[in-house]
């Protein structure tokens, strides 16, 4: 049995809905928050098998929505984990809740890295995006934030209808000038179930878009940045460990509400009904990943990374070389996909039409 | 069965004029079927034909009724109501001695109930014409009786009135065809004379033969030849249909029935072939049917090339019980393996297409339709053309001739500029026009086939708001000023894409195609020109741009069976194109030549 390293949990609550978020949340009420910290220990409980853990991750949600207490109540679950003597424990972060005693807070709780939601500081797009923002008082708490944290992430997101080539670089600049480790950077996705789909916004043209996407990732290097994730860029030594458990295909434990898993061959989603899980009814769906599935997953994500699949690596795993499982010739042939010898990855200027590569790894809806 | 007793007839009608729904009122009243058991128009058994609310396949129900305390057999032989289906109608006509001609009273005589009725005739039938409907508020009985009368050159007191929906007039309507409608003639007594007018394939029966017993008896043992494959099968079942399966011991003269007889080989049956027995037979065989030519030609190619078995499978067993469509292997340099096939019309196509993706699950690319042109070489070879792609290299051509049809309009006469204008616009040439009332005409044109392939339909329902009906014959054919036109995609010629224009359109016909490919062509990975063009001159020219972005997005919390899923729907989505060279071609790209959007 694969021994799992790492968790994720998830806290569904937040103080505002954002217009384009189609995660699993709710607002903020205290009396659902204590009974669902209840829970949530009892799922862990139920679940959690004494693995030795390196990667923590709370996202949500909005997880510094909870009071002081309930994050004390949260981190104290957290405790029920063995920490491994190297480990990364992240916590997500509004930045208007970033306050001297939170941060403080994290710290004493063994939190050693925090994810805060920019998105923007251009004021248009922040109201369409139905955020709150204040430049100043920003940079104060990201000052703030510094003090306590070395690793930090901020996320951004671009292809705002309307916005331009200058708007984006202003979010840049903005970037370059708090100087964090770590940056997720995502364009707007108009997805169903949220208001921005609701009232028809139409995405930005194509070509804009793409224009946007390297320009990030051209300023983001040339300042100092690896690009090792199609959205993810960080400085020497801050890759997020977490992130990579997901795109190296490895197992994880995931709890909460609307979290998803993967443990012993299952890959599982739990429920988005607060009811049933406060009921103790985590589980929705589960699938067993026999091993061509998981081979596919492999693929899948990997080739987010822009490393790539390390091909031995594949071939321990799995017995078998890619080329035996995968029909890559074309691929290869077309330059979408590249291998090196050691590697096999999706070329920078490819990685922005990844769906078309990657579909080819599906086996059909029949499996 | 004493044959005086039988009566075999048909309905005719316009599409829509009610005739499937008359169908279901005469099986209640005969109580072949209880009223709730007639949900919507019993004898419409396939699902292509309930949606399209029209009649593809015949179908025969036997009914018993009783007139005057005696108990008649009265069989309903079920007719296509489709100009396309023509040949069909007539197969079903041979096996009746009468018919009912069905009028709409809110829309009187349409081009089709013309086309059926002289078919009809042809047949000898004796005709009971109906108005139906007469219970919408718009009925005009007066008018459309007018219509019958001295178009046709009914009788008043012979009309009957019905109402299909309300049940009106059918009890008259059933009386009258016992009244009228003359017993089959035939003996008995003779070697057996069996008109095949329809087969079916049953996965666990074989073929099964609907047939008309013209003379003598068919009894279950019997071993049956059919005259003109000689192929001889022992007959295992009888039955009649009342609308439910109902086995017989045996059929005789005047009778019409199903034979089973576990046949398995298609090719041995042919629709319009005599059966007889192989120890008594008869000394000639029925007249049979003048096989239909196809007037539109397309090529089916399967989207997966390992399906190019399954699909000459498929059209065997639909050949089966539609001899009018035909195929031949077809070669395309861009969809490979395939099928040229020919149908009646553009309907009749597009039910073939259907029904091969739906009864058979296959997956198809289809070209756009085409006629049959007529090459003349200068070596003073003629061709026969029904790819676009044959067309010869314009240096060795004398001339082209292409199909000439000419056409039955009925319009109310408001319409009568919109629609000579149309006519003009579609190279016609103006012949007659009769009126039918004071409100009604029947405009004659002569137009090329092609032009009626192409969009003729749609334009003259948009012009005429739907009032217009339309049906044709062909006269022959006539030189033509008419150009090959190719489209190349990314520099090269796709052949499955290649038209057939006249010059003078040309220009005009380029434009719009390529514009249509641009839109009906997905982005791909690179950019990709298209191009029409006549011989090496390129007339018009559009650009694909190359796809921009196709990305997953956040991979949240580690959820990758999202992600699948969206993975799996775009792959659903390529299966369903065909790669040709480097490029993925949608079903519509191919469709798309034939719409014309710039004259909206």
């Amino acid at each position: 049995m694969e021994k799992i390293e790492s968790v994720y949990i998830h806290i569904p609550f937040c103080n505002t809905i954002c217009n384009y978020c189609d995660f699993c949340k709710m607002f903020y009420n205290e009396k659902i928050v204590d009974d669902y910290l209840i829970a949530l220990e009892k799922e862990i409980k139920k679940i959690y098998n004494g693995d030795i853990i390196k990667t923590i991750y709370i996202g949500g949600g909005t997880p510094s929505s909870l009071t002081i207490k309930q994050l004390e109540k949260l981190f104290n679950i957290v405790k029920l984990f063995n920490f491994s003597n190297k480990y990364e424990y992240t916590i997500e972060v509004n930045i208007n809740d970033i306050t001297i005693e939170k941060l403080e807070l994290f710290k004493e709780n063994k939190i050693n890295r925090i994810s805060i939601g920019i998105e923007t500081i251009n004021n248009k797009f922040a109201n369409f995006l139905n955020r709150e923002i204040n430049k100043k008082k920003f940079i104060e708490k990201i000052n703030i934030a510094k003090k306590y944290f070395k690793n930090i992430n901020i996320d951004l997101m671009y292809a705002f209808p309307n916005e331009t080539i200058e708007d984006l670089e202003k979010d840049l600049k903005f970037i370059e000038m708090i100087n964090v480790p770590h940056i997720s950077i995502y364009s707007l996705i108009i997805e169903e179930h949220t208001k921005i789909y609701i009232d028809n916004i139409n995405p930005i043209d194509d070509e804009l878009e793409e224009k946007m996407y390297y320009k990030i990732n051209s300023y983001l290097k040339k300042i100092g940045y690896t690009h090792y994730e199609i959205s993810n860029f960080a400085k020497k030594g801050y890759f997020s460990k977490h992130n990579l458990t997901y795109w190296n295909n490895l197992e994880y434990y995931g709890f909460g509400l609307g979290a998803s898993g993967y443990i012993n061959n299952l890959r599982y989603t739990n429920t988005k009904s607060i009811n049933n899980y406060l009921k103790g009814k985590y589980i929705y769906e589960k699938q067993l990943i026999t091993k061509k599935i998981s081979m596919e997953n492999e693929m899948i994500l990997g080739l987010r990374k822009i490393s790539g699949i390390n091909k031995r690596l594949f071939f321990q795993k799995y017995n078998f070389n890619i080329e035996q499982v995968f029909d890559i010739i074309d691929l290869l042939k077309n330059k979408l996909l590249i291998d090196d010898g050691k590697n096999l990855y999706i070329p920078e200027e490819n990685l922005y039409i990844s769906n078309c590569i990657l579909v080819n790894f599906i086996g059909g809806s029949n499996e | 069965m004493d044959k005086s007793y039988i009566r075999n007839f048909s309905i005719i009608a316009h599409i829509d004029h009610g005739k499937s729904t008359l169908a279901d009122r005469i099986l209640e009243i005969t109580n072949a079927v209880t009223a709730r058991e007639a949900k919507a128009q019993l004898l419409d058994s396939m699902d292509i034909e309930r949606e399209r609310g029209i009649t593809i396949k015949l179908n025969t129900a036997s009914l018993k009724y009783t007139y005057k305390n005696e108990e008649y057999n009265l069989n309903l032989i079920d007719t296509p109501g489709h100009v396309d289906f023509s040949y069909e109608v007539s197969r079903s006509l041979a096996s009746c001695e009468g018919a009912i001609l069905v009028v709409d009273a809110t829309q009187g005589i349409e081009a089709q109930t013309l086309a059926n009725l002289y078919l009809a005739l042809e047949n000898n039938l004796t005709i009971i014409p109906v108005i139906n409907k007469i219970d919408l508020p718009n009925a005009d009985i007066p008018k459309v009786k007018k219509e019958l009368i001295d178009l046709i050159g009914f009788k008043d007191e012979d009309i009957v009135l019905t109402s299909a929906k309300t049940g009106v007039g059918i009890k008259e309507l059933v009386d009258k065809i016992v009244e009228v409608i003359p017993p089959p003639n035939g003996d008995k007594n003779l070697p057996l004379q069996g008109l095949i007018f329809d087969s079916i394939f049953d996965p666990y029966r074989g073929v099964i033969i609907s047939v008309r017993i013209m003379n003598g008896t068919l009894k279950i043992g019997d071993t049956i030849k059919m005259m003109q494959t000689n192929a001889t099968y022992e007959v295992i079942e009888l039955m009649i249909n009342t609308p439910k399966e109902v086995k017989k011991e045996k059929l005789e003269a005047g009778e019409v029935g199903f034979i089973a007889a576990s046949i398995k080989s298609i090719s041995d049956i042919k629709v319009g072939d005599t059966i007889t027995l192989e120890k008594n037979p008869c000394q000639k065989a029925l007249p049979g049917y003048k096989p239909m030519k196809s007037m539109v030609f397309c090529g089916l190619f399967p989207i997966e090339s390992s399906k190019f078995e399954d699909l000459r499978d498929a059209l065997s067993k639909l050949q089966l019980n539609d001899a009018s469509l035909v195929f031949e292997p077809e070669t395309s340099t861009a969809l490979g393996f395939g099928f040229r096939c020919g149908f009646l019309g553009l309907l009749h196509m597009d039910i073939i297409k259907e029904r091969v993706t739906r009864e058979f699950d296959i997956d198809l690319i289809t070209t756009a339709p085409s006629v049959i042109y007529e090459a003349y070489l200068n070596n003073g070879d003629i061709l026969t053309i029904d790819a676009p792609a044959k067309m010869p290299d314009k240096t060795l051509l004398k001339e082209i001739k292409e199909p000439y049809i000419k056409t039955n309009i009925f319009t109310p006469s408001e319409y009568i500029g919109p629609i000579m204008e149309l006519c003009q616009n579609k190279r016609g040439t103006y012949v007659s026009m009769e009126y039918i009332d004071p409100t009604r005409v029947n405009i004659h044109y002569e137009l090329p086939l092609s032009e009626i392939v192409y969009d003729f339909f749609d334009k003259l329902k948009s012009f005429t708001k739907g009032y217009a009906s339309f049906d044709y014959e062909l006269i022959g054919y006539r030189t033509s000023n008419l150009v090959k036109m190719d489209i190349l995609l990314n520099g090269e010629i796709v052949d499955a894409l290649s038209i057939i224009v006249h010059k003078d359109f040309a220009y005009q016909r380029g434009r719009s195609i390529v514009e249509n490919l641009r839109k009906n062509i997905p982005r791909q990975l690179f950019e990709v020109p298209i191009q029409a063009s006549i011989g090496n001159h390129v007339i018009a020219r559009e650009t694909i741009k190359a796809l921009r972005k196709d990305v997953l997005a956040k991979c949240y919390g580690g959820d990758i069976t999202r992600k699948r899923k969206l993975l799996e729907k775009q792959k659903e989505g390529k299966k369903r194109m065909k790669q040709v060279g480097s490029i993925e071609l949608p079903q519509e790209a191919f469709m798309s030549i034939l719409s014309m959007d710039e004259e909206k």
